[in-house]
């Protein structure tokens, strides 16, 4: 296992293995950031219920495209150029959950409940990791991560207890997302996972973080009232 | 290693992006109750996004 220190001056030494897993990992995380703006700004900023909704929805926005400007920064300086996932269609997007548009309320809520948690999942497989670059910008954006979170789970628990209508409306934005969300950690036999392990970018497999994730989330959907769907209904990577 | 094209300028225009959204959100926030205000901010984001969302970047970096 690789546990050294890896500074931009280094990265040109360190073995191609390694640099194609980091320009991976930055493409995929950038084209998310940016994929999340792509997926509710349309629809939402004009359509959330009230104008602090709406203020919270461009806040949000601006967040994730700062989360990628740093994301795309450190690429940028690998000679990796991320500009094109500015103007990508949202259905070339590298991670399915983001290939579609998001028009209702309640999407927007539950999206930041259990998509942007796993936002935070993926984002703390950078800790301790072994590009020092990528380890440093951490802290603000899982501040800001998980200020999402926070905002999406009020949201989707108001929603839930408001009325029986309102609850069946959030239970179907539940049973869609949280499918998508176990699918984005990928596969469990993934052997690129153990490769990210290997050279200390990740901190856990595929099957680790998703295992953590449904421990930490089910508990959560459960307390709202609201039913935890098959988990493995309807999945693209078990 | 060299730097991708445009790392810099990309850097700094979205930086100031981002820093003009939070400016009309954090200006509209305590005054949620003046419409004139808040329907101005969300106008100004509505339209910084819009840019955004059309990725041209090398528009923004020309």
């Amino acid at each position: 296992m690789f546990r050294d220190k890896v500074e931009l001056k280094d990265f040109e030494k360190m073995d191609p293995e390694y640099q194609e897993l980091l320009r991976r990992i930055l493409t995929i995380q950038a084209d998310c950031e940016i994929g999340g703006p792509h997926l509710y700004v349309e629809k939402m900023l004009p359509n959330a219920p009230t104008k602090l909704d709406q203020l919270i929805v461009a806040r949000t926005a601006a967040e994730e495209i700062d989360h990628y400007r740093k994301v795309a920064r450190l690429a940028g300086d690998i000679g990796a150029d991320l500009s094109f996932v500015l103007s990508s269609p949202n259905q070339k997007r590298y991670v399915e959950a983001f290939r579609g548009q998001i028009t209702t309320w309640e999407d927007f809520a539950v999206f930041g409940f259990l998509i942007d948690r796993i936002g935070r999942y993926q984002l703390e497989e950078f800790i301790g990791c072994t590009y020092a670059p990528l380890e440093r910008i951490l802290p603000d954006i899982i501040k800001e991560e998980l200020g999402h979170i926070e905002f999406g789970a009020t949201k989707t628990a108001e929603l839930a207890s408001k009325s029986d209508e309102s609850k069946a409306k959030i239970q179907k934005a539940v049973n869609y997302w949280y499918i998508k969300a176990l699918d984005m950690f990928g596969r469990s036999d993934s052997k690129r996972s153990e490769r990210y392990c290997h050279w200390g970018i990740k901190r856990r497999t595929n099957a680790q973080a998703r295992a953590e994730y449904i421990k930490e989330v089910n508990p959560l959907i459960e307390q709202m009232g609201l039913r935890v769907p098959d988990p493995n209904k309807g999945r693209l990577y078990l | 290693m060299s730097q991708a094209p445009n790392t810099v300028e990309l850097d700094e225009h979205l930086r100031e992006v981002v820093t003009a959204l939070h400016r009309a959100v954090n200006y509209a926030t305590p005054h949620v109750g003046e419409p004139k205000i808040v329907d101005k901010a969300i106008r100004d984001c509505k339209e910084i996004l819009e840019v955004v969302m059309e990725g041209n970047v090398a528009e923004w970096v020309r």
